[in-house]
């Protein structure tokens, strides 16, 4: 276990550069989810297939296939960013379409009647997702939300492969100093089920907090 | 690349031109017109005396079982490489490991494990794989998990630059920059301790940090000589500055604490050094890129933790 003690320095800078990861790519993603959701679920028909094709592209090309595109592609073209940056981008614009997906189903389980009494009160499309749906749908997809989050947790190593110094490449860099990849790994694999264990509390709370009795 | 198969292809049939003129291996004559990369070579391999194979021993095992486990890579290139038409694995580290299965069992059979730098004690340790071969440099640190015969061969870092680029000229020259190295190399502890205030970005392969360094994602770039020399040759856009900073001695890894294998190999790898194998080896892989004759092979045991 000396192995993983003697560079704590090294793992704890790693694991910021993962927690800046999660956060940044989850909040990029919570906002392009949104919007892809209300595309989906408006009247226009444009606007529907745009969501519909966004969700099928980014949920069926790998993200590390995302990630080296973006990192080795884009240059080529002209559009150069930050290694940390361009990951947050990648990883936020890929897990927005779970996250359309997951509230979607949310917004599919509220009765009918609630956007037909929304539209009875003359509210616009807009206002009644705002005020009577997405409210609801959140509520329900707390839990998914909450396993998202952990998927994008654990995805956020692989921007290691394209040069983040993430806790995963940080642990990476040490155990080849010190050639114990077991001490190493498991410490790494602990700091990864640590911030999992903390998302899974407060989704826990949070549903309780915001459950909606029917 | 087209320069690079020519060279291959001259030296293949310089080979066959050797092996022809020592024309010593009676019995597993090479297979008329073949082509796969070694298969020359491995003909004129030695097969160990049958008295060498010592009951119980873990040769015993390996040659009961008709084939060697080696762990290494497949995507290095002229060091352990995978032919995508072929299938064949090539280059230095292979081409050894296929001659320590001769040797041992009589055939070049070998079953390749992918290993990785961050499994590769492991997969020594719990008996997964027979060997690694994987450009595996020798350390006291890992000494201490496994055991190494060799050093079967000695490499350096050295680094490389976008053509025209200045103010580079010794690893020191790296402080306060950016620098890419491959992921899992030794490139990363070395640069740290020559120049601690660069900062390094790593990328899985080779070709990416090639792509890297002409994107301008760091100054320059740290890798094995023999990898940087081919890859200046294939891409005149990339420079390599002065001569080796470090001197990396590539060991065989084995089990730790087996030192009746241990012995067994590093009297294979003095062997096939007295007799020219190692040296024609080297002629076909990494002497189709540097210049010149091969090197003088490493001393066995000539490193601490070998």
């Amino acid at each position: 276990m000396s192995a993983f003690l003697d560079h704590l320095p090294e793992f704890w800078e790693g694991l910021i550069v993962t927690l800046q990861l999660i956060a940044a790519s989850f909040a990029g993603a919570v906002v392009v989810g949104v919007a892809i959701t209300a595309m989906r679920v408006s009247p226009v028909g444009v606007l529907r297939g745009i969501g519909t094709a966004y969700v099928e592209t980014f949920q069926n090309l790998p993200l590390l296939v995302l990630l080296v595109l973006a990192v080795f592609g884009l240059p080529e073209i002209g559009i150069k960013a930050s290694l940390l940056v361009t990951a947050v981008v990648v990883i936020a614009l890929y897990e927005a379409a779970y996250i359309a997906e997951a509230l979607r189903s949310g917004v599919n389980a509220i009765a009918v009647g609630q956007g037909e009494a929304a539209r009875a009160l003359g509210l616009t499309f807009g206002q009644s997702l705002r005020h009577v749906v997405l409210p609801q749908a959140l509520r329900t997809v707390i839990q998914p939300m909450g396993n998202i989050f952990i998927a994008l947790a654990m995805n956020t190593a692989l921007a290691g492969a394209v040069g983040v110094v993430d806790l995963t490449a940080a642990a990476n860099r040490v155990n080849l100093m010190e050639a114990q990849p077991i001490p190493i790994f498991i410490g790494a694999g602990l700091a990864y089920a640590l911030i999992a264990a903390c998302a899974g509390f407060v989704t826990g709370r949070l549903e309780r907090r915001l459950v909606m009795i029917r | 690349m087209v320069s690079l198969k020519r060279m291959a292809a001259v030296a293949a049939v310089s080979m066959i031109g050797l092996s022809a003129c020592a024309g010593t291996d009676s019995g597993s004559s090479a297979v008329p017109g073949a082509t796969k990369s070694g298969s020359d070579l491995l003909a004129a391999a030695p097969v160990a005396a049958a008295a060498d194979i010592l009951p119980g021993s873990t040769m015993e095992k390996i040659k009961q079982r008709g084939e060697l486990i080696v762990g290494g890579s497949l995507d290095a290139p002229l060091l352990s490489q995978q032919n995508p038409v072929t299938g064949e694995i090539e280059g230095f580290d292979a081409d050894m490991g296929k001659a320590l299965a001769k040797y041992i069992i009589g055939e070049p059979k070998v079953k390749m494990v992918n290993a990785a730098s961050e499994t590769r004690e492991a997969l020594l340790g719990n008996g997964t794989v027979d060997v690694v071969l994987q450009t595996y440099t020798i350390t006291p640190e890992r000494a201490e998990q496994v055991a190494f015969a060799g050093p079967y061969y000695s490499s350096g870092l050295t680094i490389a630059v976008k053509k025209g680029a200045t103010g580079i000229a010794k690893p020191e020259d790296l402080n306060g920059k950016t620098v890419i190295a491959g992921a899992n190399t030794p490139a990363i502890p070395a640069i740290k301790k020559l120049a601690p205030q660069a900062k390094i970005v790593t990328f899985g392969s080779d070709p990416e940090c090639m792509q890297a360094l002409k994107q301008d994602r760091g100054v320059a770039y740290v890798q094995d000589e023999t990898l940087l020399i081919a890859n200046a040759q294939k891409d005149p856009s990339v420079q390599i500055i002065g001569s080796p900073f470090t001197s990396d001695p590539y060991g065989i890894g084995l089990k730790h604490g087996d030192d009746q294998f241990k012995k067994f190999v590093n009297d294979w790898l003095l062997k096939i050094q007295a007799d020219g194998l190692w040296q024609k080896t080297w002629k076909n892989s990494l002497g189709t890129v540097v210049q010149g004759e091969a090197p003088t092979p490493p001393q066995i045991g000539s490193v601490p933790g070998s």
